[in-house]
């Protein structure tokens, strides 16, 4: 049975996963966006360089990520000077399932946006909007499939984050401890009872997120289909 | 280049002078086009479609001059590009494009400018009340223009540009699209510029023809002072109609027939035209798929017209076969071939092959005097 332990971590992966996903929307369609339009030199380096995180071992991220924010890196010096702690906190957390989960949605939203007709976006302005409404009246609703498909990849990719979160945010209970690593210390410590009713927890929380996607893309499809 | 000579039938509206580089060659067209229906014609890759774009502000890389009725869309000069959704001109693009995510009723309003009314009348004109709560997936390729159609009425454009609304409907479809075109210019009275390959349909729908070759004006003038242009000719035939040029013989008024002799000598049966007096010049149109074919001499037929002829050609065109035959045996004279358009499925029950003799019918009332 879930501990009121348990169910803390299951509350704590479940809200980091959610913010991180939140957080990464906005800044992951403007990108798939600029991915899809930009046709220029250096695209192909810009769409490798977003998908090193896809191949790397997530404890290869977690280990470059530790060395800019660590107290004495490029960036935590910084944020130290500024009483800001990251590492080993629950923004750590947070940072790491970012990380990791918004390639995920930038491909599958850049391939979403690659697929809506241009032409009909200009159409879109010869009927009088400027840019940002056929953006959001005719782009935005034809790509939406792959943006929720994408979304939901990336929440999914978020609620299992391991390797680069285990690098900078530790194994923590009560601070830093996600529905994985706690997984994995219950293993550890031979408690296999506790490492199964979390796995079967993950089992709902992920079955339960792809069937919401399913329905919410599924429903979209019918009307454009038939 | 413009012709200076022909003298278009409107008063002069829409001014081009425009450049915009493309793949093979540059579209650089400089003519004043009149406030009434301007068939865009040339052959495919001529820049017709560009030149569509360019005017509704959708390739940025154009350069030189565009104003409608005083107002500068374009002027390279001054700096001035009014952005596409400031221009006010409707584009329907070859596909009608209607947004796929939305209703037929969504896809009018989208881009609906002024009173509501705008839009129920445009509703009204293309007859498309019982259509208004469909998606375009489930509509019909004559559906898809109307509602286009309709939808760039309710932005109440001031010049409507129309890339082959009809070329992608079957004939049956063509004759019923063909009044809504009409009754836009005369109801609504907004200038249109209209891409087609079909002489026929530029000589129903248009006042002024502007041919482009390669991206420049070959010639511009009323239409029917254009068709007898070679350049029109190929035209024709890219468009698959048969244009003929001749003189009237001789009025049969009770067979209610006209006699008309083809320049190159074949003699036509044309429905009773009063009003031309015996040895007037006339241009004559029919398409190619009012001409049946026969493979054995035709008795007790009401068409007027017989022709005994040679398959020289049988070609395919979208769908459709086109079969060029010769008129007359091979040791006779030198005559225009007839283009005829029938069903691959009628080319193989009939096993029609290159040199094989038919007969090919054409009805008097099929014969469009121009």
């Amino acid at each position: 049975m879930l501990t009121a332990q348990d169910l803390a971590v299951v509350g704590f992966t479940l809200r980091i996963a959610a913010l991180g996903t939140v957080l990464i929307i906005g800044p992951g369609i403007v990108l798939a966006l600029a991915l899809a339009r930009y046709q220029g030199p250096g695209k192909s380096v810009m769409e490798t360089l977003l998908s090193l995180p896809l191949v790397l071992p997530p404890t290869a991220v977690g280990m470059l990520l530790l060395s800019v924010l660590a107290r004495h890196g490029s960036l935590g010096r910084w944020l130290d000077a500024a009483g800001i702690q990251v590492v080993f906190t629950w923004k750590a957390v947070l940072l790491a399932t970012m990380v990791m989960a918004f390639p995920l949605l930038v491909r599958s939203a850049r391939t979403a946006f690659e697929e809506v007709d241009p032409s009909l976006v200009g159409l879109a302005r010869t009927l009088g909007c400027g840019p940002i409404a056929a953006f959001l009246r005719v782009t935005l609703p034809l790509a939406w499939r792959g943006i929720v498909g994408g979304t939901v990849l990336a929440f999914a990719r978020a609620l299992g984050e391991f390797g680069a979160t285990i690098m900078i945010a530790g194994n923590i209970p009560g601070r830093t401890q996600t529905l994985a690593l706690a997984i994995f210390q219950a293993s550890q410590v031979g408690r296999d009872d506790r490492a199964r009713a979390l796995a079967g927890v993950t089992v709902l929380v992920a079955f339960v997120t792809l069937w919401t996607a399913e329905w919410l893309t599924r429903r979209r499809t019918r009307r454009v289909a038939t | 280049m413009a012709d200076s000579t022909a003298n278009p039938p409107c008063r002069d509206v829409i001014e081009l002078a425009l450049e915009l580089p493309l793949a093979r060659f540059s579209l650089r067209v400089a003519v004043r086009l009149g406030d009434g229906v301007t068939a865009i014609m040339g052959p495919s890759g001529s820049g017709k479609t560009s030149l569509l774009e360019a005017v509704a502000g959708l390739r940025p890389k154009t350069r030189g001059r565009i104003a409608l009725d005083g107002t500068v869309l374009l002027d390279s000069a001054t700096g001035v590009r009014l952005r596409p959704e400031r221009r006010r001109v409707g584009y329907v693009p070859q596909g009608a494009g209607l947004f796929p995510h939305i209703t037929a009723m969504g896809n009018v309003r989208f881009g609906a400018r002024g009173a509501e009314s705008r839009v129920r009348a445009a509703i009204e004109c293309l007859e498309l009340t019982p259509l208004l709560g469909r998606y375009p997936a489930t509509l019909s390729g004559g559906e898809k223009q109307r509602v286009a159609l309709a939808r760039s009425l309710a932005s109440n454009p001031r010049l409507l540009l129309l890339d082959e609304p009809l070329a992608a409907l079957d004939v049956g479809l063509r004759e019923r699209v063909v009044p809504y075109l009409l009754r836009i210019h005369e109801e609504w009275k907004v200038p249109v510029l209209y891409v087609t390959h079909n002489v026929g349909e530029a000589l129903d729908l248009a006042e002024a023809v502007l041919l482009l070759r390669e991206g420049t004006v070959e010639a511009y003038g009323p239409a029917l002072e254009m068709l007898s242009r070679p350049a029109m000719a190929r035209a024709a035939e890219a468009g698959i109609e048969n244009l003929r040029h001749g003189r009237i013989i001789a009025h049969d008024e009770a067979g209610g027939t006209t006699r008309v002799l083809l320049d190159d000598g074949q003699i036509l049966a044309i429905p009773l035209s009063s009003s031309r007096r015996p040895g007037d010049a006339v241009n004559l149109a029919i398409r190619a798929e009012d001409v049946l074919l026969a493979v054995e001499r035709l008795h007790g037929l009401s068409a007027r017209n017989i022709v005994e002829a040679r398959i020289v050609a049988i070609d395919r065109v979208g769908r459709d076969a086109l079969l060029r035959c010769r008129p007359g045996s091979e040791s006779g004279p030198e005559r225009r071939p007839w283009l005829v358009r029938i069903t691959p499925s009628a080319v193989g029950s009939l096993g029609l092959t290159s040199g094989q003799e038919v007969w090919l019918a054409i009805k008097s009332h099929s014969v469009r005097l121009l």
